[in-house]
């Protein structure tokens, strides 16, 4: 059984180049259902994890309650004394709070791409900014000196966006910036934005002396609880406290699962396209060896070796399906830079990221395209009657 | 028996694959139609009225507001003949995620400035205007929330703060305004400037864009070269283009929808093209004994070529129109599920006409080559070989 099963699934397999014309469609059908899919999968874990990636536990952020955004957040000044003297919040040697209070303005840049403007953060900080991101680094230049109209820009926008090389001059408004130092964060969400000195932003901004969000160190990720019950108790206070990832979790669930609704359903119906495509090539192939799937049944094979040999043909053919469609998207999609809007309404810059996660998932939906173009067409092949031999 | 049978028989000889290939085809077609109304949710606002209107903003960015006082120097420019200031107000109902995009407005000017997209009873223009804490709502919104005229609703907002320290407005709602068939966004709410205005924690004495009629689109270049002008080297200087370049420059921040869509469409005509041509290669190929026989009966070459390349015209049709009327089904269910978000999802008529012309492409050329190869089919040889 085991070797006659061995040596029909053989013989379909060699034969696969005399039909190529329908197995070459099967196949390219189903690599391009998979790179539907990974293309979609691709953009949302890519944005997931440049979003998603930077929120650390150990870093509560505050925001006004009800804003939802940085953007829409307001904290006066009086705020963020009550917040320096809050538990749970980390010192550094000299014993001052490891807290970092932040405007967030939105500036146009224009975008390489399109040549069209979109919203870019420009952020304000003071010195402790860059300590409360671990992984910030000046790739080129220098940090920018407080009280003056320099900047520094993250990677990302001297990617994305015309006029942001090092030393150029920028008109934001009516004021000009020059660019002093490129920085990196890793590939977070960070990387998209240009910083500036908290002071000058608050005067050309003309924002007195209020900020727009509070970023602190915590002791430790379970002091979270004391910073926000403090937060809670304190009248004075109308500030929501939640933990840097909770937060970036927030920001990036809207865009990823708006791409994800749109990815899957497009890739369930085009696999649907597929599989039509898959179980003709299937009918096709068993009915041109409707004599000689016959002829073994008379010279005493069984019916279900000729069901496997099939199964094996459809089978093999999504397989490779799979894998070039795989294939194809890593090399035309993986590290590819894209920007959109994030939830912060400013452009998050994030490259394309094909997982192997997401590269088992299209594989596996190759196989199921096969699997059911295959059985119907495969069934037929084991109950092919002995007649059949005289068939023309 | 005429010609028309025959083709019809020859289709549907097979009859599940004749059905497998219609189901594709549908699914190329549902997919086509699908994403062109999600395409048109996107690009609406750029229509040829869009064209005509100008938007100021703050150079900076539009969400950086300008001075109040910018209003009336604007209206001096000659060739203004409208000039209507809105503000952000970044509202929501109840829960800070029941989002409810809302303009604070100057009420009179808003309307002049969109004489015929939106539409509104006489009546309940004249209570908008008249009454100081009236709102006017979108249909699509007012569906979503299911408010209607009468009713007073408190709106919060996640930017401003009013004198009493809450965020919320009080709003009558005055009227629900519609559009022109699909023409505008109706997914939005207005409320008066002055009485947003007047209660502002902060912030006071601002707007974020003013939206300008002019009298003449000829004069939208110099317009607009003059009110930049005039702002010019002030604390805040201002951007003027047109509504239709404003919206589109703010579609694209969310990246090439357009070549994202353009991409997967191809995918799956590239997908159908492949499994249709092919099929219907191989069905000829199966008929060629047949075919000389009919051509022994006295079919003529063209005759035949063109029987085969009717059956693949009728074959793309079928699958096709039925595709297309799942998308608009789907797009008719989809557009009052998402009309908060996406106003407007649906077919146009262009989409329309687009997808007839694919389907007697894709008919032509996936039965161009098997009717090529059934014209060429000699009687002597596929009657001899056995």
């Amino acid at each position: 059984m085991l070797k006659q099963t061995i040596a029909v699934t053989l013989l379909n397999l060699r034969s696969i180049p005399q039909r190529w014309g329908m197995s070459l469609a099967t196949v390219l059908s189903i690599a391009l259902v998979v790179g539907v899919l990974l293309g979609f999968m691709a953009m949302a874990s890519g944005f997931r994890a440049t979003v998603d990636g930077a929120g650390a536990d150990d870093v509560a952020v505050m925001l006004r309650g009800g804003a939802m955004a940085e953007m829409n957040s307001v904290v006066e000044r009086n705020d963020v004394r009550l917040l320096e003297v809050a538990p749970g919040i980390a010192a550094d040697e000299s014993g001052e709070p490891i807290i970092s209070a932040e405007l967030f303005v939105v500036v146009d840049g224009i975008k390489r791409t399109s040549q069209t403007r979109a919203n870019l953060a420009l952020r304000g900080v003071g010195l402790s900014g860059p300590e409360l991101r671990p992984q910030f680094s000046l790739v080129e230049g220098r940090m920018f000196e407080p009280g003056t109209a320099e900047l520094v820009v993250g990677e990302s926008v001297l990617r994305e966006f015309d006029g942001f090389a090092l030393g150029e001059t920028i008109r934001l408004g009516s004021n000009e910036w020059t660019v002093v130092g490129v920085f990196s964060t890793g590939g977070s969400v960070f990387d998209s934005e240009i910083w500036a000195d908290l002071g000058v932003i608050q005067n050309l901004y003309d924002r007195g002396s209020s900020v727009q969000t509070v970023r602190a160190r915590l002791t430790s990720v379970e002091a979270l609880e004391a910073l926000q019950e403090y937060v809670e108790n304190e009248p004075r206070l109308n500030l929501e406290v939640l933990s840097e990832r909770a937060y970036f979790a927030r920001s990036a669930g809207g865009t990823t699962n708006l791409i994800m609704f749109l990815g899957w359903p497009l890739a369930f119906a085009m696999a649907i396209g597929a599989l039509a495509g898959a179980w003709n090539a299937m009918y096709a192939s068993v009915d041109a060896r409707t004599r000689e799937l016959a002829t073994l049944r008379a010279i005493g094979f069984g019916g279900f070796p000729a069901f496997v040999a099939a199964m094996a043909e459809a089978l093999v053919l999504a397989f490779a399906g799979g894998l070039i469609g795989a294939v194809a998207t890593f090399l035309l999609f993986d590290g590819v830079s894209a920007s959109t809007l994030g939830s912060g309404f400013t452009q998050v810059v994030f490259a394309f990221a094909v997982t192997p996660d997401a590269v088992i998932s299209g594989v596996i939906l190759a196989l199921i395209v096969g699997f059911l173009g295959g059985f119907v067409p495969a069934l037929r092949a084991a109950r092919i009657p002995l007649l059949a031999v005289h068939s023309d | 028996m005429n010609d028309a049978t025959l083709i019809r028989k020859n289709l549907f000889r097979k009859r599940l694959r004749a059905i497998l290939l219609m189901v594709s085809i549908l699914i190329a077609f549902l997919i086509f139609g699908v994403l062109g109304a999600l395409q048109n949710a996107f690009t609406m606002g750029s229509g040829t009225a869009a064209q005509e209107r100008l938007v100021t903003v703050n150079r900076i960015n539009f969400t950086v507001a300008l001075p109040y006082a910018y209003w009336g120097r604007i209206e001096q420019v000659e060739g203004v003949r409208n000039a209507a200031p809105a503000s952000w107000f970044g509202g929501y109902y109840q829960e800070p995620q029941n989002f409810v995009q809302s303009f604070a407005v100057d009420p009179a000017t808003y309307l002049e400035a969109y004489p015929t997209e939106i539409v509104l009873p006489p009546e309940e223009r004249a209570a908008f205007l008249e009454g100081r804490t009236c709102a006017l709502v979108g249909r699509a919104l007012a569906n979503q929330y299911d408010w209607s005229t009468g009713d007073r609703i408190p709106l919060n907002s996640n930017i401003w703060q009013n004198t009493d320290g809450s965020q919320t407005w009080e709003l009558d709602i005055c009227g629900v305004f519609d559009d022109t068939e699909g023409t505008y966004p109706t997914n939005y709410l207005m409320l008066h400037y002055e009485y947003f205005n007047e209660s502002l924690a902060f912030g006071r004495d601002s707007f974020h864009w003013i939206t300008i009629n002019t009298e003449d689109p000829a004069l939208n270049d110099q317009v607009s070269g003059e009110i930049d002008a005039l702002f010019a080297n002030s604390s805040a200087e201002t951007s003027t283009t047109t509504e239709a370049a404003f919206n589109e420059a703010f579609m694209e921040q969310f990246g090439n929808i357009g070549l994202i869509l353009t991409w997967v469409i191809g995918a799956a005509f590239a997908t159908i093209l492949m499994i249709v041509g092919t099929t219907m290669v191989m069905a000829v190929n199966e008929r060629t004994r047949e075919i000389a026989v009919l051509k022994t009966l006295g079919f003529t070459a063209p005759r035949i070529f063109r029987m085969v390349l009717w059956e693949s015209l009728l074959l793309s049709f079928l699958g096709g129109l039925i595709g297309l009327g799942l998308a608009t089904l789907a797009a008719t269910a989809a557009s009052s599920a998402l009309a908060g978000f996406l106003p407007s999802f649906g077919l146009s008529l262009t989409n329309i006409v687009t997808a007839l012309a694919l389907m007697a492409a894709l008919g032509l050329v996936t039965g161009i080559l098997p009717a090529y190869n059934a014209m060429q089919v000699r009687i002597s040889e596929a009657l001899g070989k056995i």
